[in-house]
């Protein structure tokens, strides 16, 4: 009898072990070293992750039968990912300390968070693409709470009951599409549905709709997502920036491998562009009113998640490239964003609109550095947003999407109000001086040069980035 | 060549925030006099041909810029006038620094926005004018600032998107590889989507022309910002809206605008005659300014929109020098401000004190209330004989704006000037060497073309028969 050998490709878990080995190795040296030495090994372990990526690139290798699967996509969204892990642990060993968080315990399971989301990026089927989520889920709830500070605690009490409730949502979803198409994997989902080979078309549909709540919740779409100004409001700020761009990158990695590669041919479209037209309009309106710089950037997401679901709806050869764009951005901008924040803010509840006046005079290129990640989040040229909104809108313009396009187009008109208003007021002079902690943040520091250097070039010469999705492979990989 | 004109002032200004204090000044004059030369030489050489190179070929976005005659004529203006505002706000502004830096970055974004041949390259030009602009306002406004800088860039951001939606409609249904003008150009668009993106690029080009009613934002913005002027003159310079009509949505959509074109004249006669109605009642400089302004860019609008090549020629004459006189004017009004301290119009008697500020301030509103043998008479004149032609009624109706500019004009004019001093005020200072340089050269540019006229025709009509055969008018 010959020994059936699973299909089991290592080199295509790489990315994912040597996160893992940096994640428990971390666990280990935790009891022995100080936080700053595991936090450096944390970013080490993050670059070499990034570095792997540029070895798998055109490879487009599978593992375990397809449940892992390295499509030039999925390793940009990895890439995008570990850009932002990056950024965010670099800002946190500034800040660490101040926020009560100066303890290894708070990079160890960031590190096995960032597993998750690569997990789900490279995800072929539902079921890894589920632990992925779960991983990364738990690890944050946890990251929510770490902070002493009845704060913290209610958001990640908060993230946590409705986060397992979205968590089962998806999980019915996923049983019900397994009902309807006997498979979890994405291929084997998409061939039954184009061969019409199952019998019950509504499980199918519950499913998906059970699926696209359940995803709508962990990218905050409304109306699910009621969770978000809290949650990051309350959160530690370096938290509430890791939940901003690396959180999101991934579940947006999971929805659409899930409904562009899985389920294609189902009905969705409808309930994702009521969702969508939700989002937009929900999500700038209510930023209008904020008055804290950091609910008023997690209404800013929520926003940004409808437009990015805009990639969803358009062809996927157009869609997915300027979703990825738009995704790297924003990952860019808001990390940068949430560093200044993070250095000018007293405690973790972040700082006042009004407050930032005169910012200018005192700290000028702290104000200038958020004005330009402002001004990119608004979508103004010569900043990165300003492509990725074109690249976006005009994806869903070109499929067809007109209406959708015309709501973004108004919604991003709202949304220039409420960025303009903080980025404006650094520069009046300040009626009355502010204190202000004369304190040097040399990491943070960097992660604000690096992401306004990236917001600046990736806005002037978009083309770096976007000539890698003209690659035969990838066109291939989009279909 | 053309490269270096547009990015010199750029350049400038980031070597501004590198350099100490003191010899900022003199390195922003620097750099907009270099600009101004290498403009002059550029204009010797007849302009530069169109050169293309793809920028982000993926989403069809090229880099194309060229200058003709029209674009020559108001990258002259432009850097001309953006001398005349360094030199005036280097020495009369307190922490010239961060003003001469937007100075120089919005002279960079005009330039930029009359070389663009590419839909997008010019949105994104025009929209760069628009953060120096904010930025001069947050820092130096007046003490309602707030209010104007909402309503400045709710206005201008929301005509702008419009604007972008009607450029992906553009490439989108004429089918053509890129944003690039000649590109679009070569593939002409079904006259039944034409009408909509038309309105498109109308919206964000009302604004920023401004023209009824979508204006609302200019007074504020112009009371609002620094007294000595400086900001307002490139807030005048910006009015780029004429100019965008003329070079992208005319060529574009001519079959919409043949349609639409009585509807549109006739909103241009009345933001003419609307502006000059409150004009007349203003009692702040900077608020008739900007209405004096206002009327103005309704002719401009009136003009291009007519298509008729007497008046587009005119109304390109009056948009490039307009931005010479009523800048000049606003200068005026800060040299005004920074010796009688307010800029209402009510003060009197400053004939007696300045008497060369006076009579040049006069002369420059002679210019800009169209009387003949000043520039902006050219301009005027060839608008309403034009405009004449396709619609006599709709000129008639502009015409009343040219009495009614002589009537605000004289009145505030009067009252400031010529009427007595109020009691126990000291003696006022006449223009210092530097203002009256500034002045001076703003009145002999005013008067050389409003009596010898041909070099500036001669640069704008070519483009103007051009462009207007393409359209079959």
């Amino acid at each position: 009898m010959t020994l059936q050998m699973p299909d089991i490709n290592f080199t295509a878990m790489l990315p994912i072990t040597i996160i893992l080995i940096t994640a428990v190795l971390a666990t280990i040296l935790g009891f022995f070293t100080t936080r700053r030495n595991i936090a450096m090994l944390g970013i080490t372990g993050q670059v070499l992750t990034l570095g792997s990526l540029f070895f798998l690139w055109d490879q487009n290798l599978t593992s375990f039968a397809g449940a892992l699967q390295l499509s030039n996509v999925s390793l940009v969204f990895a890439g995008i990912i570990l850009i932002g892990s990056i950024l965010s642990q670099l800002t946190s060993l500034d800040h660490a300390s101040r926020s009560n968080l100066n303890f290894p315990e708070f990079d160890i399971i960031l590190l096995y968070g960032i597993s998750g989301t690569l997990l789900i990026a490279f995800s072929g089927d539902l079921i890894v693409m589920l632990i992925g989520l779960e991983v990364m889920s738990l690890s944050t709830y946890v990251l929510a709470t770490l902070q002493e500070s009845k704060r913290s605690e209610e958001a990640g009490m908060k993230y946590f009951l409705l986060g397992s409730v979205a968590s089962a949502i998806l999980i019915y979803g996923i049983a019900l599409i397994f009902g309807a198409t006997g498979s979890f994997g994405y291929d084997s989902i998409r061939q039954a549905i184009a061969s019409n080979t199952f019998q019950n078309e509504i499980l199918l549909l519950t499913g998906s709709f059970l699926l696209l709540a359940g995803f709508s919740f962990k990218v905050a779409m409304a109306p699910f997502h009621q969770w978000t100004p809290d949650v990051y409001a309350g959160s530690p700020t370096i938290v509430t920036q890791f939940m901003s761009i690396v959180v999101k990158t991934a579940a947006f990695a999971g929805l659409i491998s899930v409904f562009l590669k899985a389920l294609p041919g189902a009905d969705w479209i409808l309930p994702a562009q009521v969702i969508l037209a939700l989002t937009m309009i929900g999500g700038n309106m209510a930023a209008l009113r904020q008055a804290e710089i950091k609910r008023a950037l997690a209404y800013s997401a929520i926003a940004h998640s409808g437009y990015l679901g805009l990639a969803l709806l358009a062809n996927p050869e157009l869609g997915i490239p300027a979703l990825l764009y738009h995704l790297l951005g924003y990952t860019f901008a808001n990390a940068g964003a949430f560093a200044v924040v993070a250095m000018l803010q007293q405690d973790d509840r972040g700082i006042l609109i009004p407050k930032m006046r005169g910012l200018y005079y005192r700290k000028p290129l702290h104000a200038i550095s958020l004005a330009i990640f402002l001004l990119s989040l608004a979508g103004i040229p010569p900043f990165a947003g300003f492509v990725a909104k074109l690249v976006l809108f005009g994806a869903a313009f070109q499929s067809g999407y007109i209406a959708m396009t015309v709501i973004a187009i108004v919604t991003s008109m709202i949304a220039f109000v409420y960025y303009l208003r903080p980025a404006v007021l650094m520069f009046m002079p300040a009626e009355e001086a502010q204190t202000l902690e004369d304190r040097p943040f040399p990491n943070s520091t960097l992660t604000v040069l690096a992401s306004v250097a990236a917001t600046v070039v990736l806005g002037v010469l978009p083309n770096w980035v976007l000539s890698l999705f003209d690659n035969p492979i990838v066109q291939q990989a989009m279909k | 060549m053309i490269h270096l004109l547009m990015y010199i002032p750029a350049m400038a200004a980031l070597l501004l925030v590198f350099t100490p204090g003191a010899t900022k000044k003199y390195l922003a004059i620097a750099g907009t006099l270099l600009a101004f030369i290498v403009n002059l030489l550029l204009w010797q050489q007849g302009g530069a041909d169109t050169t293309t190179a793809p920028w982000v070929p993926t989403l069809g976005i090229t880099y194309s810029v060229g200058l003709d005659g029209v674009s020559l004529l108001l990258t002259l203006v432009t850097s001309f006038m953006s001398l005349l505002c360094v030199l005036y706000a280097a020495f009369n502004v307190e922490r010239p620094g961060p003003m001469l830096a937007n100075v120089l970055l919005m002279e960079s974004g005009l330039l930029g926005i009359f070389a663009s041949r590419d839909l997008i390259l010019f949105y994104i030009f025009f929209e760069a004018t628009l953060i120096p602009a904010l930025v001069m306002l947050a820092i130096y406004g007046g003490p309602r600032r707030v209010q104007a800088l909402t309503k400045f860039a709710v206005y201008t951001i929301i005509g702008s998107l419009f604007m972008l939606l009607s450029m992906i409609g553009v490439k989108y249904y004429s089918g053509a590889a890129s944003f690039a003008l000649a590109d679009l150009l070569a593939k002409p668009l079904d006259p039944k989507v034409q009408t909509w993106l038309l309105l498109g690029f109308v919206a964000a080009f009302s604004v920023k022309l401004p023209m009824f009613p979508l204006h609302g934002w200019l007074p504020e913005f112009h009371e609002e910002n620094h007294n000595s002027g400086v900001p307002d003159v490139m807030g005048t310079l910006y009015k780029v809206g004429g100019y965008g009509v003329f070079r992208f949505a005319l060529p574009l959509f001519p079959d919409a605008s043949e349609e639409l074109r009585i509807v549109l004249m006739a909103l241009a006669a009345f933001t003419t005659l609307y502006a000059a109605w409150i004009a007349f009642q203003q009692v702040n400089w900077k608020r008739l300014l900007a209405y004096a302004g206002l009327s103005h860019m309704g002719l401009v609008a009136l003009g291009v929109f007519s298509m008729n090549e007497i008046a587009t020629t005119g109304a390109l004459y009056l948009l490039a020098f307009q931005g010479v006189y009523m800048g000049a004017l606003f200068l005026a009004v800060g040299m005004v401000n920074s010796r009688t301290g307010s800029v209402g119009t009510h003060f009197g008697g400053l004939m007696d004190d300045a008497p060369v500020l006076s009579g040049l301030t006069m002369t420059l509103w002679f210019a800009a209330i169209a009387v003949p043998g000043l520039a902006g008479f050219i301009g005027e004149f060839s608008v309403m004989l034009g405009a004449y032609q396709v619609s006599p009624w709709l000129a008639f109706l502009a015409g009343l704006s040219v009495i009614a500019a002589g009537a605000y004009a004289l009145t505030a004019y009067q009252k400031t000037y010529w009427e007595t001093k109020p009691q126990g005020t000291t003696l006022l200072k006449d223009i210092s060497g530097l203002e009256g340089l500034i002045l001076v050269s703003a009145v002999v540019v005013s008067l050389v073309y409003g009596i010898y006229s041909s070099p500036a025709i001669a640069l704008i009509r070519p483009t103007v028969d051009r462009l207007l055969q393409g359209l079959g008018g």
